[in-house]
């Protein structure tokens, strides 16, 4: 259960739109996105994994101590397990996921692919 | 630091179950708490400090210091107020109570929440409708644990804040939770929260602003540490297994995080970057992992450029309608294709784009079979098919299987590809797509324009500004442009660009509010501005490049102008144009510009009327127009301002003259070229061909000569072309030139000696001539010079002397033929003199004058058996001189030498004799005369005249003595035939004396008279003189005639002397 992922599987890597981990889709598949499950439920689900995760993300982080490091405060990481995630991700929810991650869950989605970046700045 | 460690854990629980953003800041909260109590067992203190850094500014302020301003901003929602304040005094508290129970650890988490809402008014308002929950199933003791706590926080937090409040709050709420059954809040708060937690973690850390998360000083710094480009993404993998496999030993990692932003294009490539308190634990974490260097120089990265090193720009979504380009599959590699759709998450694209198919025709290349009898894929895809649109009918030669679709819709499905409209359609990631710096050229975009089902061009100008807009790497600003702001801060402004570097213009404000100063924009938000009415060049970008026109409308930053060649509004954007200094219409291309002459071929010319991009179009010499390319061109014949030609009236017209058609359309233009007998001419009346015709010289009138140059045609006739004898000369000399022509030069060959110039008296032979010239090669040394004909003196080869070439093969009845005619004139001035002088009776004279020619004749024949008439030369030469004194006739005539002289030839030698040499004279001359028919009448004229004048003038005048007027015409018969003027006269003395000699005479006459109606005067001359004979011949003549005769063979000597 190592985030590591060797340069030959590099090429299955995903990142989830939620909370921007990145894994090999045959992990989100088998194990799920470790801070998002709960909501996405990714377990086994191709479709879900499809829509709800992404092959397009740039810049790498290793996440080791999220609660002390800036970097993952920055990121809004901290909280999250440690692992791989990247910093951008491009692809947006699905509405119909992003409007009941809102309403039920009471999660304000922030995209991970940039858009909110000058809104915050 | 066991309390530190603590509220860690808290934390980071905390953070997932709750709000990051505060846990995060309860958690630096805690840690600052934990230390500074740990020094100091202070809490005040620690206040004290975070005011100090509330003086501080911006980068060291801590996320406390923010915290209390966003209180004090809200302090006026009082309902909230106050449990702010007690969850951010229960927070401290509750680090000293967080061991007690789950009682505690489910205030906290409540509170928690509730201290959220200090900073966001959507998830306070959320909150307090959990709140609000909370409230109803907690019931009144949870709200006033809240109230009571939130007042020892403002307390603590800020010393405006009511300390009575607070403190009766904190006392209410401690009493509250001692009161309370811890279990049983427990259990409420697992059933509300425990399967929400890590939900409300996310969604939690989302609205904490970001300024909030600047880092300070208290994070760990950032380290750049160089690595392998391209390994980047390996480096962090390689950390992050390391991490993993330390975990938990005595060798765990102290780095906190390590990052990548590589990529080909990234300016942070070639970096990693390792997030540790200690520069120290990068060695140790890095230490041994391939491609990373930690033993090269570190780089801190500086606190306020760390957000900088994650700043993440959003990459331009994709809208139905943009262009991109496919990096796959290879075949359509860089092709255009326009997006049709692009999927909900926004990672793949529907697109269309221009097939490229060959329908299975190289099939058979690719299935080759090679000699070991397997099927060799050939390496690459060979040479790509064209883009062409989809063809049903093609794919059907081949294909007609694999091939299905719906003929009413157009689209198909062909080979397993989809096909619409001749498209091919496709879903594609977008990965596969270059979505910036497309730059998709008008031409490519037309493709897809023209393709629309229903043929109408459905250009949609719109996305291709938008997939333009991303490319500001073609956009060229020079200083001078006149350029607006159009996005951005600055938006509106207008200026003059004055400095361009990099991406950055500083621009001259020359309108708004900001008039008067320097600002520097960045070339992203710019745009050239132009106004209605500008002279605008095409600079790039489009088909219409280098187009010249005025701009007619603008709308954003599409710019419409009138092109100034061809009169076309084309619609471009106005990053393609540029201020035009240069006129429209006066394009070159290379070397040819507008009117130049140009050598079409060898025996055509033309005259260029349009110059387009890549062509010219040409009016030949015959007026046809024709389209070349320069290429085609072989020469451009330079502007000859000397030519000149004539017009139909034979004036001179040269270059810029205005003339007239004489004929057709009556055309008038200003000549521009004249092209051997070919003008060309400019007309500003039509502007077909740019108002250029051509017509041919002699078919035009002058109409104005460029400076008044005065024309032949005004001085006057020309006196040359009038004068009767120039004219003569003229055709003797027309004549030369055009026999000349034939044959070859006789100049050539010859030998020559040069006598002007430089080289005067040097030898030569005459290789070649011109008209004018000569090329001589010189005897003196081995060149051959150029000398104009006249310089050179003719020599004969061998002897040296001067020849005339020109005269030496002139034939010799040429010659002949002109001496005669030269002679003509001579006679008929001599022999008219005394036809003038004869008296009124000359008219008889006339008439028997025709008896005497027609007599001559057989005078001629009877010469050899008439012996009268020889000797009646004789005679008459002798006899005539003793009466020429008597007689006034005779002796007014200055004819007497004459006649001695006609008299000259019989006088040597016997009667006979001279009568014979005298016809043989005449023969001589008169012989050719004769049978020259032009001649004839001047001899029968002339000669006749005299003698038949004098005769007959005489024989009025001796109507006394009827004797001379008989021989008269016996005379007149013999005499024409050598000389008109001396025979006469003799012969009318020469008859009489020998007596019988009127008789034949008479005969003849008489003879003469049977044939001709003119013989009866001369018939019946002879009669009296044949009577007068009787009287007068024997006595006069006889007597005296011999011994004169030496007397006037006297005289005749020195005459003839």
């Amino acid at each position: 259960m190592s985030s590591f992922v060797t340069p030959g599987q590099q090429r299955y890597l995903r990142a989830c739109m939620v909370c921007s981990i990145v894994m090999t889709y045959s992990r989100f598949r088998d194990e799920g996105c470790p801070n998002c499950e709960e909501f996405l439920h990714l377990i086994g689900s191709q479709d879900q994994i499809e829509s709800c995760t992404s092959q397009v993300f740039e810049g790498l982080i290793t996440l080791a101590n999220p609660a002390k490091s800036w970097v993952a405060k920055w990121q809004r990481l901290d909280g999250y397990v440690p692992g791989v995630y990247a910093i951008k991700v491009s692809g947006q929810l699905p509405d119909e996921i992003r409007s009941s991650l809102e309403d039920e869950y009471r999660i304000q989605y922030i995209p991970r692919d940039g858009t909110q970046t000058e809104a915050d700045a | 630091m066991a309390s530190n460690d603590r509220g860690r854990f808290d934390d980071s629980e905390d953070e997932e179950d709750f709000n990051p953003a505060p846990a995060d800041m309860s958690e630096d909260e805690d840690r600052n708490d934990g230390s500074s109590r740990a020094r100091d067992s202070s809490p005040n203190r620690r206040q004290e400090a975070d005011e100090d850094e509330d003086d501080e500014p911006a980068p060291a302020r801590s996320r406390r210091t923010h915290d209390e301003d966003e209180e004090e901003e809200e302090d006026e929602e009082e309902e909230e107020e106050p449990r702010r304040r007690h969850d951010d005094d229960d927070e401290d508290e509750e680090e000293d109570d967080e061991d007690e129970d789950d009682v505690q650890q489910g205030h906290r988490r409540k509170r928690q929440r509730d201290r959220r809402n200090a900073f966001i008014d959507i998830e306070a308002e959320v909150d307090d409708e959990d709140e609000g929950e909370d409230e109803e199933k907690d019931g009144e003791e949870i709200e006033d644990f809240i109230i009571d706590n939130a007042h020892p926080d403002d307390l603590a937090e800020s010393s405006r804040l009511d300390d009575d409040r607070r403190h009766r709050e904190l006392d209410r709420r401690r009493e509250m939770e001692s009161s309370m059954d811890a279990e049983k809040q427990a259990e409420i708060l697992r059933q509300r929260y425990g399967n929400r937690r890590p939900g409300k973690s996310f969604g939690d850390s989302a609205v904490v602003p970001k300024r909030l998360l600047l880092p300070s000083v208290d994070d760990p710094s950032i380290w750049a540490v160089r690595c392998k480009e391209g390994k980047e993404r390996e480096v962090v993998m390689s950390i992050m297994k390391r991490v993993e496999e330390r975990r938990g030993t005595k060798d765990e990692l102290a780095i906190t995080a390590a990052f990548e932003r590589g990529g080909p294009d990234s300016v942070m490539k070639s970096f990693v970057y390792v997030e540790t308190q200690r520069q120290t634990d990068i060695l140790v974490a890095l230490d041994g992992i391939l491609n990373v260097y930690p033993h090269s120089k570190l780089t801190l990265v500086d606190i306020k450029d760390m957000p900088e090193l994650l700043r993440v720009t959003k990459t331009p979504t994709l809208e139905p309608g943009a262009w991109v380009r496919l990096r796959r599959p290879p075949k359509h590699s860089g092709d255009l294709a326009q997006v049709i759709d692009v999927t909900e998450n926004g990672l793949e694209a529907r697109v269309r784009f221009i097939p490229r198919l060959d329908y299975g025709m190289r099939d058979e290349a690719l299935s080759a079979v090679t000699a070991d009898g397997k099927r060799k894929r050939p390496p690459g895809m060979g040479p790509r098919p064209p883009q062409r649109l989809f063809s049903e009918i093609e794919a059907r030669k081949r294909h007609p299987r694999h091939i299905q679709g719906n003929p009413t819709t157009n689209t198909w499905t062909y080979m397993g590809e989809e096909f619409e409209n001749g498209f091919q359609v496709k879903d594609v990631k977008i990965q596969q797509l270059v979505v910036t710096d497309v730059n998709p050229s008008l031409e490519e975009v037309t493709r897809f324009a023209s393709g629309a089902d229903d043929g109408t061009e459905n250009l949609d100008l719109k996305a291709l500004a938008a997939s333009l807009k991303d490319s500001n790497t073609l956009v060229t600003y020079l200083p001078g442009d006149i350029i607006e702001v159009y996005a951005g801060e600055q938006r509106g402004v207008v200026g003059r660009a004055t400095n361009v570097q990099g991406d950055i213009v500083t621009m001259f404000v020359t309108e708004g509010d900001l008039k008067g100063q320097s600002i520097e924009v960045p070339i992203k938000g710019l745009r050239k501005r132009f106004k209605i009415g500008d002279h605008v060049k095409v600079i790039g970008g489009s088909k219409f490049q280098d187009e010249v026109g005025t701009v007619v409308k603008i709308s954003e930053d599409r710019v419409t102008l009138l092109t100034d060649q061809t009169n076309n509004e084309v619609t471009v954007f106005s990053k393609d144009l540029r201020e035009a200094s240069d006129i429209g219409g006066q394009g070159s291309l290379g070397q040819y510009e507008l009117h130049d002459l140009v050598q079409l071929d060898p025996t055509t010319v033309g005259c260029i009327v349009k110059v387009d991009r890549e062509s010219l179009v040409v009016l030949d010499q015959f007026g046809d127009t024709r389209q070349v390319m320069p290429s085609q061109i072989p020469n451009k014949l330079p502007k000859r301002k000397q030519a000149v030609a004539a017009d139909r009236e034979g004036s001179e017209i040269r270059l810029d003259d205005v003339v007239k058609e004489f004929s057709g359309q009556q055309r008038q233009g200003k000549i521009i070229h004249i092209h051997r007998s070919y003008v060309f001419l400019h007309t500003h009346a039509t502007n077909e061909n740019a108002g250029v015709f051509v017509t041919k010289a002699s078919m035009v009138n002058t109409i104005a000569a460029k400076g008044g140059r005065v024309n032949a045609a005004a001085s006057g006739p020309d006196l040359t072309t009038m004068n009767p004898a120039l004219k003569i000369h003229k055709n003797g000399t027309e004549n030369k030139p055009l026999t000349k022509q034939f044959g070859r030069d006789r100049a050539i060959n010859q030998t020559v000696i040069i006598k002007k110039g430089a080289y005067k008296g040097l030898l030569g032979i005459v290789k070649d001539t011109t008209d004018t010239h000569a090329r001589v090669e010189l005897h003196t040394k081995n060149k051959t010079i150029t000398v104009p004909r006249d310089c050179l003196n003719f020599k004969d080869k061998n002897t040296g002397i001067n020849i005339d070439i020109n005269g030496r093969g002139r034939p010799a009845p040429g010659g002949a033929g002109r001496g005669s005619g030269d002679r003509v004139p001579g006679w008929q001035g001599g022999s008219r003199t005394p036809m003038g002088s004869g008296g009124a009776d000359r008219v008889p004279a006339w008439g028997s004058r025709t008896p005497a020619q027609g007599g001559r004749t057989p005078a001629w024949k009877g010469q050899d058996y008439s012996g009268s008439r020889t000797p009646a030369w004789a005679d008459g030469s002798r006899t005539v001189n003793p009466y020429d004194g008597s007689r006034t006739a005779y002796g007014s005539g200055s004819r007497t030498p004459a006649w001695q002289a006609g008299a000259r030839t019989p006088a040597p030698g016997d009667a006979f004799g001279a009568g014979s040499r005298t016809p043989a004279y005449a023969g001589g001359g008169g012989g050719e005369s004769w049978s020259s028919g032009s001649k004839t009448p001047a001899w029968g004229v002339s000669a006749p005249t005299p003698g038949a004048s004098e005769s007959w003038g005489y024989t009025p005048g001796a109507a006394t003595s009827s004797a001379y007027d008989a021989p008269t015409p016996g005379g007149a018969m013999s005499a024409p035939t050598p000389g008109a003027l001396s025979a006469p006269t003799p012969g009318a003395y020469n008859a009489p004396t020998p007596g019988v000699a009127p008789t034949p005479a008479g005969g003849w006459q008489g003879g003469w008279g049977g044939t001709d109606s003119a013989p009866t005067p001369a018939a019946g001359a002879p009669t009296p003189s044949a009577s007068g004979y009787g009287g007068y011949s024997a006595p006069t003549p006889s007597a005296y005639g011999a011994p004169e005769t030496p007397a006037a063979s006297g005289p005749r000597y020195t005459d003839d002397d």
